[in-house]
């Protein structure tokens, strides 16, 4: 059986199980998924055409080349700038990361780029200027790009 | 019209569709690769989608924003500290939905180190746990998840302690 069919045995199970608890909190989780799928399965899609814009145009070497493991600190530092630049909902991340590395991109720069993608995000900036202040957004910032360099130099030694 | 272009979901599928058939007209054997690309992927994750998109509705009804934010009260002290660095990584959203809840936290006196490690645990992402070890394998998620925790308590540490820093320069000013 496949693991997302086992993963969606569980889902539905939860969902019954919701519902014998709390008829109105159930029906307003179903309201939240459709919202959350609705929202994510377009920016999927266009992830998707963007890994056959890549399929199609970048040869496995030019990955390789860019992010492979012989290109060590500067693939990851590559991955992280484009995951901190790069407009990624969480959920598009993994498939494109996991995409990359069946292309030639070590583990080390998929780490860095997936930190990055989730935690650094250009086009959030403005808001987190405005809610959390100037002084915190860019010493956050700053620092989760650096620890997050750190940390994929580890995983690359670990996982490969 | 206007209100569908005013839609993000439309706006996406339709850039989507843009792309495909910019690539069908230069190259068609191209466009054949992008189109295939997008078909086998996303059938491949269609089922884990729809089950991720299940867990984070029922999580968010069960365990509401505010109510984490009353749990966690100001993350102050060894307990809070450590639960700031770990609970975030069960929650869904992406920074949009994340920044406001954070500000709340700040305003019932949060300190910066606690809402940095907050939100580095929330980049942990465990709903998604489901596409991460499709994608990229078990050990790799696991193990990525567990250096989120180190990650979250390393941003703490640095917040707080810039932050401080920066206390201390204000007080010498006035």
């Amino acid at each position: 059986m496949r693991a997302g069919q086992i993963y969606l045995i569980i889902a539905f199970g939860l969902l019954v199980f919701s519902y014998f608890k709390e008829k109105q909190r159930t029906k307003e989780a179903i309201r939240v998924t459709f919202k959350i799928f609705y929202t994510v399965m377009p920016v999927l899609i266009l992830v998707f055409v963007l890994m056959g814009l890549i399929q199609a145009y970048v040869s496995r070497e030019t990955i390789a080349a860019i992010l492979g493991k012989q290109t060590g600190v500067m693939g990851i530092l590559y991955a992280e700038m484009i995951g901190s630049i790069a407009l990624f909902l969480p959920p598009a991340v993994f498939p494109f990361g996991g995409y990359l590395h069946d292309n030639g991109a070590a583990y080390g720069p998929i780490a860095g780029f997936v930190f990055t993608a989730i935690l650094i995000g250009v086009t959030t900036l403005p808001l987190e200027f405005k809610l959390l202040g100037k002084r915190f957004t860019i010493a956050r910032n700053i620092f989760t790009f650096v620890i997050a360099f750190f940390l994929a130099l580890f995983m690359e030694g670990i996982l490969s | 019209m206007k209100t569908w272009l005013k839609n993000d979901a439309f706006r996406f599928l339709f850039l989507s569709i843009l792309i495909a058939l910019c690539v069908y007209a230069l190259n068609p054997g191209k466009g054949t690769i992008v189109t295939r690309t997008v078909y086998s992927t996303f059938f491949d994750v269609l089922d884990i989608i729809i089950a991720v998109s299940i867990f984070i509705g029922l999580f968010q009804v069960w365990v509401k924003p505010a109510t984490i934010v009353k749990w966690l009260g100001k993350g102050s002290g060894l307990k809070g500290f450590i639960l700031v660095c770990t609970f975030p990584i069960l929650m869904g959203g992406s920074l949009f939905t994340v920044f406001p809840l954070l500000k709340t936290l700040r305003e019932k006196g949060a300190r910066q180190g606690a809402i940095a490690s907050f939100i580095t645990a929330w980049g942990g992402k465990a709903p998604l746990l489901p596409l991460e070890t499709k994608f990229l394998g078990w050990p790799f998620a696991l193990l990525r998840l567990s250096l989120v925790v180190l990650f979250a308590f390393i941003m703490g540490f640095l917040m707080d302690w810039v932050c401080e820093k920066s206390a201390g320069a204000n007080v010498n000013k006035g």
